[in-house]
């Protein structure tokens, strides 16, 4: 028997393959190989691959839960006008093109999806990358927009049971200038009250709340909160924010006081749940026993953003 | 074919690809877990809104001798100020949603790094309403109560009989004094306590302690669960020290007797 690795692809072979995922990507669709491989998986003529633990695995097959096959989605993004709305672009692309390789692979579902980029420093730019396991589901019709669910595949069956189906990602971003140094307002423009009222309470010896920059930065947050509303609005009817990214730069400015740029970022796992649905299973409470680290205890952390926490980026521009 | 698989009817036509027209309800934001989420929902209830509030507060300048011991009260009285305006923007923000009150709000100090006297203190957590309208678990005034607690501990608290009422706070700056070259030489090569650190330190944390308790019973609470002290110095001279208490007031449900209250069952996991 030869190892499949040792069928290895020619140089021309290999321009073939990057130019059909090329045209693919242009037209929205899929390169012919990759169609022909999921469609293969999806007809149960090759093995299915699964990024669930048996434990995933047990739980997902006594609900007629069949892994398919791993799906992938990138966008990798160059921010010409916004970095804080190229990582909204940047995720919504990804997302449009994981659900078409999970509807090539006959899917219901992309369960244990995971956000991922790599932490490169390629000029202004990210890849954004969704990774996950195509299910489909016993008794059902392949779906024409399988469901992008953010959650491991325990999470996933626990929250089918109450009637709450996780369907996608939703990014909520928002920016903006107090001053715009780039902007046409030339001198101060109309914000010159506010900056100048923030340089005169920043000298003063007092201790004071800063209302002006307090309400300019709150009023992005609430733009990026309302932002998620709408984005979320377009998929399901709720929203678990995982990810939440803020930061206010101050850029001093020659012969007039410090301009400022608030950003803010909120990324959560999209649900449709029906309203007032209850969860039917009973809670029993435990108490483990066990002194050292237990299973029970241990924290899973966010596994699911590729974000590490509330991490700050040190990336410039806006 | 929903008691083939044990997924309901509703979750099905989803997963088959059909999408209800239009959300009724409207639309919620949130930044519970799954597990909270759930747990929120057993408990009865239903997230609005992530509910934010935030307050860039410039801290002035308080001097304390070198060798008192006292409390910086101008920064004391700032710290809790700023912090109380960012709670109450939040509760506005719930207020407005018409929650019922506010669950696992995190409060957070930050200091700006493009000025050390200028902190950023926000306020986060998420609205929720009772599902079927219960108007009983109101905060203060019927406005929306406040609560650190996460999605998890707050059905455990409402299993426990209890609601929660508002957040409560206590802040004390306070200036350690300095040792003079007396007691200073007096101390070399030997092992001794120093009583006036012990005493400085007790001190703050019984001030902050207090202010807190004191703001809980004004609210007309009969507990403080999950209290917390947390000590901060926020970039200031190694002498000054924030003390700062800070829990969720709680009042009991009311027809909520004790024995309704299941044991918990004793694990051992072996899978560790």
């Amino acid at each position: 028997m030869t190892s499949p690795h040792q069928d290895a692809l020619s140089p021309a072979q290999h321009a073939e393959r990057f130019e059909a995922w090329q045209i693919a990507l242009d037209a929205g669709g899929l390169p012919q190989f990759v169609a022909e491989r999921l469609a293969g998986a999806a007809a149960g003529s090759g093995a299915w691959v699964a990024t669930m633990t048996p434990a995933e695995l047990l739980l997902a097959r006594t609900h007629g839960i069949r892994p398919v096959a791993t799906v992938s989605g990138t966008c990798w993004f160059h921010y010409g006008q916004s970095w804080t709305e190229g990582h909204a672009q940047g995720w919504h692309e990804a997302l449009a093109r994981i659900e078409r390789e999970a509807r090539a692979a006959g899917a219901n579902a992309v369960v244990d999806v995971r956000m991922r980029t790599l932490r490169h420093r390629i000029g202004a730019s990210m890849d954004f990358t969704l990774i996950g396991t195509a299910v489909h589901i016993a008794g059902l019709a392949p779906s024409p927009h399988p469901v992008i669910a953010t959650v491991p595949a325990l999470e996933f069956v626990r929250l089918l049971e109450a009637d709450i189906v996780p369907v996608g990602i939703a990014v909520g971003a928002r920016f903006d200038w107090l001053g715009n140094p780039y902007g046409s307002s030339g001198w101060g423009g109309g914000d010159w009250t506010a900056l100048s009222d923030i340089q005169t309470k920043l000298r003063s010896f007092q201790s004071i709340p800063i209302m002006t920059l307090t309400n300019f930065w709150e009023g992005i947050r609430r733009e990026a909160h309302r932002d998620l509303r709408e984005k979320v609005a377009q998929q399901g009817n709720g929203v678990l924010a995982h990810t939440h990214f803020g930061q206010l730069i101050r850029q001093e400015r020659d012969k007039q006081p410090p301009a400022y740029l608030g950003r803010h970022i909120v990324i959560g796992t999209v649900v449709d749940a029906k309203p007032g649905a209850g969860v039917p299973h009973p809670i029993e409470m435990v108490i483990d026993m066990r002194d050292d680290t237990s299973p029970l205890r241990e924290s899973g952390g966010v596994r699911h953003s590729a974000y590490q926490n509330d991490a700050m980026d040190e990336e410039g521009g806006i | 074919m929903a008691d083939e698989t044990g997924i309901p009817e509703h979750a099905l036509t989803r997963l088959a690809g059909l999408r209800r027209q239009g959300h009724p309800g409207g639309v919620f934001t949130s930044d519970f877990s799954v597990n909270e989420f759930l747990l929120v929902r057993k408990a009865g209830f239903e997230p609005v809104g992530l509910c934010v509030g935030s307050c860039i507060y410039h801290l002035g300048f308080q001097f304390a001798g070198w060798t008192s011991s006292v409390e910086l009260d101008v920064l004391s009285t700032a710290m809790y100020e700023a912090r109380a305006l960012a709670m109450e923007r939040m509760r506005q923000e719930a207020a407005n949603m018409g929650a019922d009150g506010i669950v696992g709000v995190r409060l957070t100090v930050k200091r700006l790094e493009w000025d050390s006297k200028v902190l950023e203190f926000v306020a986060i957590g998420t609205g929720i309403v009772h599902a079927k309208g219960h108007q009983g678990f109101k905060g203060p005034g019927g406005a929306p109560f406040t609560s650190a607690l996460s999605g998890q501990d707050f059905w455990t608290l409402l299993q426990a009989g209890y609601r929660p009422l508002e957040m409560v706070m206590g802040s004390c700056v306070y200036h350690v004094a300095r040792r003079g070259p007396i007691s200073s030489l007096g101390s070399i090569g030997q092992n001794v306590e120093l009583t006036n650190f012990s005493v400085a330190l007790y001190e703050a944390r019984e001030i902050a302690m207090e202010r807190m308790q004191l703001e809980a019973t004004q609210a007309g609470a009969e507990g403080v669960v999950g209290a917390d002290l947390h000590e901060g110095s926020h970039g200031w001279s190694s002498h000054v020290i924030e003390f700062f208490a800070i829990g969720t007031a709680v009042l009991p449900i009311e027809g909520h007797a004790p024995t309704e209250i299941p044991d918990p069952t004793l694990v051992l996991s072996v899978n560790a």
